[in-house]
């Protein structure tokens, strides 16, 4: 680690602060307040904002590329040099590890991005519509629901051979969204059965319209809970995926094929499968933590303190 | 009731057909084929012809599908290419180590759970709460396959103190009398069974304490203190009943996570289940092998699901029984 | 309330100690002798058949090994040339009538583990069965390109005829057939014999028999006190599976197995290293590893490939991977490269002039001419060292301006990439016989069948047709320095490493000798004293 790397760090840190001390003072009305009440609130925040930003400006922060291969320090442990020490094929772990922040966090952020929009758009029609295209659509989910997650994925990477980080993004997206368009019908339901909507409605307005400008704005809070709480889940499917030797291909780092390479080494290198482990524990939780105080944010009366 | 239950079965049929037909179609468009060299020794392209002819591969896939779906109908499930006998025998073979395994994890997850969940909406807010909420975070957080092999080097290789792998060390079982078996299988089982337990239960955790607060809250609870019994009894008789309801719910829903979690943890078990069997199959395009395991998981998820939804009325006559 | 939570973990932990304690307490006793020993094998796979004629893998022939026997064995040194190296199994001794008639005398002590007497009809029959496309045997084609006829004369005499004479005609009498029951077999239509119930409870004449498998789990099997080459010491061998490499080791370090055969990676060979209780046997290993080219274009069989096609593309492709660095990273010297497509195996070739190419970018970068190449690698995810090699490689052709995108696929979809022809570059591995002469010309003859980038050279062609009907040794190994000298300046492959194998054996088991081409074939010299057993030996059914 040099000193550019330890001040990289520490400017990262302070803007951190900087971001959400900020955020903290704006006006965002009752549910900021709440919000930022929350004893989790601050504290999973602060880890998301530096890991996105530790993401994001990965090459500031790492004195490696993440695929440089030092291979007269392979699974060495760690030095002031190597902070997190290098792998089996001699490259710097820290490097890796906010290299593989990137894919990690932006194929469980997509992946969720996808699965709300799908699932928000499937809960909307069904709740909106019902009758046979309720009945439909909610069959599919009913399916989708049943076949065990990780054999569906694992079955259609066999389909696809190997997949790039799109693809993959996709498909976790793809089969992430029938909880929540379950969540999301049942919202869009209960809202159509008020009176506004009916006001709406009777002025002439598109179905579809309704349902866009009218219906699912009121069910945002359900839709960026389910996608705070989500984001984790996305995660840990990527992780086990590339456990299992079917996710991101080499040499992109994601904190899932990181232990999978390290997996190995275990017991003679453990900081080599370790680090991201923890890395994922450390990143879901404060997305768990924020989701939590989102949900009792936006949804007063699930409020469980 | 009868015309519900009977809709739901019907549903639930629907739905296990559909599985197996998109499992279907997905393993057979899938590039790879079965009876492949499993340690870099070419096969003979004839072995393989004549392997395709025995279970029928050089069909077309329509007629593949329709003889699958009349020999399922007669109850049948075929021959598995991998291990050279009924699709059903290896099933039978795995089924009661996987039933062992998420049963054991599932007491795990709620003996866990809803003790720490109870502790904690005893000391809502208190120090001790806020450490505990931390804890059932962080598990509830950890990549179990992660903790899997943690927990396999430190308890199975550093320490010595469990097996790092298997259901029971064939070299002894046999001879054992059957306290020591059924000790041996204790033994084999900690492990795994801990770890897929203690990430559920975290979950678990924090669910209890979410809908024990919430029942803390309610006006019964807060007649039952007014009329000065103990907060404990409080907690227990009342609130705790009322927030065991979501409880049955929550453990037919934990039926696919701990059958996600079981494909990861008997890969690195050696634990001879579902998971690994499914596994296994997939990579060998062992098709009957893959689509009786894919049909086991949704029916069992199925079922799961009616009879959390049954349980729940019988708990609790007010719920309303929809599909 | 609090109570109980505080300690429930603790109590969780106990329960089981207590019990397994209760479980010990059923005190010594069981077998104490020379013959008792158990020893358990960590397996990284599972059997699909355990009969010899259908069965393709080498987990399958660690376990049937010790229950079928061959006519005679190759010995130690895997000399398969002639038949001074073999020693006597079924066949006591053996004779050649005329250049192409070889007549077997069985050995009348042999029996059955049912009963009846191994006859010369049952060498017959085998024949027949491993011959019949029916049956579906891996070792047909090489029995029937060599093999006329096999007759049996009276109970013990049994006549191989050949169609010509060639130095190896006793090693493929010898070598593919392990002989089989045909007092069982006759009735079972051969058309079932791939899923016959046989497979899975089978009877042989070996050191071994069969005594239960358990699916997912292990198979056990236990000495046969009777058997006529002399009774093994080891009273029972199980193979436990673990499922893959990984997770046999660690049941071996863990000491819940007692062996296993490769260790591979240097991580696994230092965890071993480590563990006082094991003890390292190196021997040489059969695979050797290399990155196969396609010299058709990726998906079209009819055009070049845009990359490969070019000899000296190729040539620079090979200058350009620094070898000895890559072996270094990943096996810390367990591993070798070899100066042609030769595993450690063959021994003898690795005695010639030739060398591996060298390091050498400057000539690479000549060759290239300043062109930019990109091209995709496949490698099978289930091969942790593979992934590394193609990453290792990646970097270093990164560096020189190369694209290497690698492609980790399964091994169902690697195999059929390489049959449809819709790859660029694969990272192989490639199990061999004991002799070059059946493993070499199928991978880069013309029209060779596993020769899938449909590699052709006809000075190699010809220099192999020379080398694998050559007289003696000699002869032969100059052949194959040529072949192999044609094949490094017309490269159809960069040949990255040939693997040490090196076996992991719990210490307390002696004599420990090991059979480079079949692991387990010596089995039943080893043997645990008396003073090492453990409770695990002494245990039985």
């Amino acid at each position: 680690m040099t000193a550019a790397t330890v001040g990289a760090l520490l400017a990262i840190a302070v803007w951190t602060w900087a971001v959400v001390a900020w955020c903290g003072r704006r006006p965002w009305g009752d549910a900021g307040r709440r919000f930022f009440r929350h004893p989790s609130a601050t504290k999973g925040m602060v880890v998301l904002v530096f890991l996105a930003t530790v993401a994001l400006c990965a090459p500031l922060v790492t004195p490696f590329a993440p695929y440089q291969q030092i291979l007269t320090l392979q699974d060495h442990a760690p030095t002031w040099l190597h902070p997190l020490g290098t792998d089996f094929i001699g490259r710097d772990v820290w490097s890796r590890l906010a290299y593989g922040a990137r894919v990690s966090l932006g194929v469980g952020t997509l992946g969720m991005l996808v699965a709300v929009t799908l699932g928000g758009l499937v809960g909307a029609a069904a709740g909106y519509f019902r009758g046979w295209t309720d009945a439909l659509l909610m069959r599919c989910v009913d399916i989708g629901l049943s076949i065990p997650r990780i054999f569906l994925v694992l079955a259609a990477i066999a389909l696809w051979g190997k997949l790039g980080v799109v693809a993959l993004t996709v498909l976790l997206g793809l089969t992430g969204w029938f909880a929540t368009s379950r969540i999301v019908r049942a919202d869009v339901m209960s809202v159509r059965e008020r009176p506004y909507t009916d006001a709406v409605r009777a002025l002439g307005a598109r179905p579809w319209w309704i349902v866009l400008r009218h219906v699912l704005p009121n069910s945002a809070a359900a839709l960026i809970v389910s996608a705070a709480l989500g984001i984790g889940n996305m995660m840990l499917i990527e992780a086990g995926l590339s456990f299992l030797g079917a996710g991101i291909q080499p040499p992109q780092p994601s904190w899932g094929n990181m232990i999978a390479d390290g997996r190995d080494q275990l017991a003679t290198a453990p900081w080599t499968a370790l680090f991201p482990g923890l890395a994922i524990a450390v990143a879901v939780m404060a997305l768990n933590a924020t989701g939590d105080a989102l949900r009792d944010a936006l949804d007063p009366k699930a409020r469980g303190v | 009731m009868r015309a519900w239950l009977l809709r739901r079965i019907a549903a639930g049929v629907a739905i296990v057909f559909a599985s197996v037909s998109i499992s279907f179609l997905a393993i057979h468009l899938a590039p790879g084929r079965p009876f492949l060299p499993v340690d870099e020794r070419p096969i003979d392209p004839a072995v393989r012809d004549r392997l395709n002819r025995i279970y029928g591969l050089d069909q077309p896939i329509a007629v593949q599908y329709v003889r699958y779906l009349a020999a399922l109908a007669h109850g049948e499930m075929g021959e598995s290419f991998s291990q050279r006998r009924p699709v059903a025998e290896a099933i039978a073979d795995a089924a009661p180590n996987t039933l062992l395994l998420t049963t054991s994890a599932l007491a795990v997850d709620f003996t866990f759970g809803i003790l720490i969940g109870l502790f904690q909406a005893a000391r809502a807010r208190r120090r001790s709460d806020v450490a505990l909420a931390n804890v059932t975070l962080l598990f509830y957080s950890l990549p179990i396959f992660w903790l899997a092999l943690v927990l396999q080097l430190v308890f199975g290789l550093w320490l010595g103190w469990f097996p790092t792998g298997g259901v029971d060390d064939p070299a002894v079982y046999g001879s054992l009398p059957l306290i020591g078996q059924l000790a041996n299988r204790l033994h084999h089982l900690v492990l795994p069974a801990l770890t897929l337990g203690i990430v559920g239960a975290g979950g678990t955790a924090r669910f209890q304490r979410a809908s024990l607060l919430e029942a803390l809250g309610q006006e019964y609870v807060r007649t039952a203190r007014a009329k000065g019994l103990a907060e404990s009894a409080v907690l227990i008789r009342h609130a705790w009943r009322d927030a065991l309801l979501p409880m049955i719910s929550l453990a037919g829903l934990a039926l696919p996570f701990l059958l996600t979690g079981a494909v990861l943890i008997e890969s690195v078990f050696s634990w001879p289940g579902l998971g690994k069997l499914a596994t296994d199959a997939i990579s060998a395009r062992d098709y009957p092998l893959v689509l009786g395991t894919t049909l086991l998981a949704t029916c069992a998820v199925v079922l799961g699901s009616l009879v959390a939804d049954l349980l729940s009325v019988v708990a609790d006559p007010r719920v309303r029984l929809t599909t | 309330m609090n109570r109980t939570f505080v300690h429930s973990p603790r109590i969780l932990v106990l329960l089981p100690a207590l019990l397994v304690a209760l479980g010990g307490c059923k005190g010594q006793g069981g077998c104490t002798t020379e013959y008792c020993g158990t020893v358990v094998f960590a397996a990284s796979g599972e059997p699909t058949t355990l009969l010899p004629a259908v069965a393709t893998q080498a987990i399958e022939r660690d376990v049937h090994d010790q229950i079928f026997l061959k006519l005679a064995e190759i010995g130690p040194d895997e000399v398969t040339f002639g038949d001074s190296g073999f020693t006597p199994e079924l066949a006591r001794s053996w004779e050649w009538t005329d250049p192409l008639t070889l007549t077997f005398h069985l050995d009348p002590r042999a029996k059955w583990q049912d009963g009846p007497p191994v006859t010369a009809a049952d060498v017959a029959f085998t024949f027949d069965a491993y011959t019949d496309s029916v049956v579906g045997s891996q070792d047909r084609s090489t029995l029937l390109e060599h093999m006329a006829s096999v007759t049996a004369t009276d109970s013990l005499s049994v006549v191989f005829r050949f169609r010509y004479r060639y130095p190896e005609m006793f090693y493929d009498a010898t070598y593919h057939m392990r002989i089989l029951p045909a007092h069982l077999l006759r009735n079972i239509p051969h058309a079932t014999w791939q899923t016959a119930a046989f497979g899975r409870a089978p009877v042989g004449a070996g050191p071994y028999r069969f005594v239960s498998w358990t699916p997912g789990q292990s198979i056990e099997l236990a000495a046969d006190s009777t058997y006529f080459l002399g009774r093994p010491h080891l009273r029972r061998l199980i193979w436990r599976v673990a499922g893959n490499l990984n997770n046999a080791v660690t049941m071996v370090v863990a000491g819940e197995a007692d062996a296993v055969e490769v260790l591979v990676t240097a991580a696994n060979i230092a965890k071993a290293k480590a563990d006082s209780a094991l003890t390292l046997y190196p021997y040489a290993g059969s695979t050797f590893n290399f990155v196969r080219f396609n010299l058709r274009a990726n998906g079209d069989r009819s055009k070049p490939h845009p990359v490969f096609a070019d000899p000296q593309t190729r040539r620079a492709l090979v200058l350009a991977a620094d070898r000895p660095q890559m072996v270094q990273a990943v096996f810390s010297g367990s591993a070798k490269i070899p100066p042609g497509p030769i595993p450690q195996l063959w021994s003898w070739l690795w005695k010639t002039k030739l060398t591996p190419a060298p390091f050498d970018t400057l000539e690479a970068a000549r060759l290239l001419r300043g062109r930019h190449l990109s091209f995709h690698l496949a490698v099978p995810s289930t091969s942790p060292t593979r992934v590394q090699y193609a990453q290792l490689l990646q970097e270093q052709y990164r560096r020189l301006g190369i694209t290497v995108v690698i492609d980790q696929v399964d091994n169902a979809t690697l195999e059929q990439l390489l049959e449809s022809g819709k790859f660029d570059a694969t990272l192989e591995s490639i199990q061999n016989d004991p002799t070059p002469t059946s493993s070499v010309p199928p991978l880069w003859s013309r029209g060779g069948p596993t020769n899938w980038g449909h590699y052709a050279n006809d000075r190699f062609d010809a220099l192999v047709k020379t080398a694998t009907s050559a007289p003696t040794r000699e002869a032969a190994q100059t052949a194959w320095e040529q072949a192999f000298a044609a094949l490094d300046q017309d490269p159809p492959c960069i040949i990255l490493y040939a693997l040490d194998n090196i076996a992991a054996v719990n210490r307390r088991i002696a004599d420990v000798r090991i059979q480079p081409d079949s692991w387990w074939g010596l089995v039943r010299t080893w043997r645990i004293p008396p003073n090492q057993l453990t409770e695990r030996d002494r245990a039985g059914r």
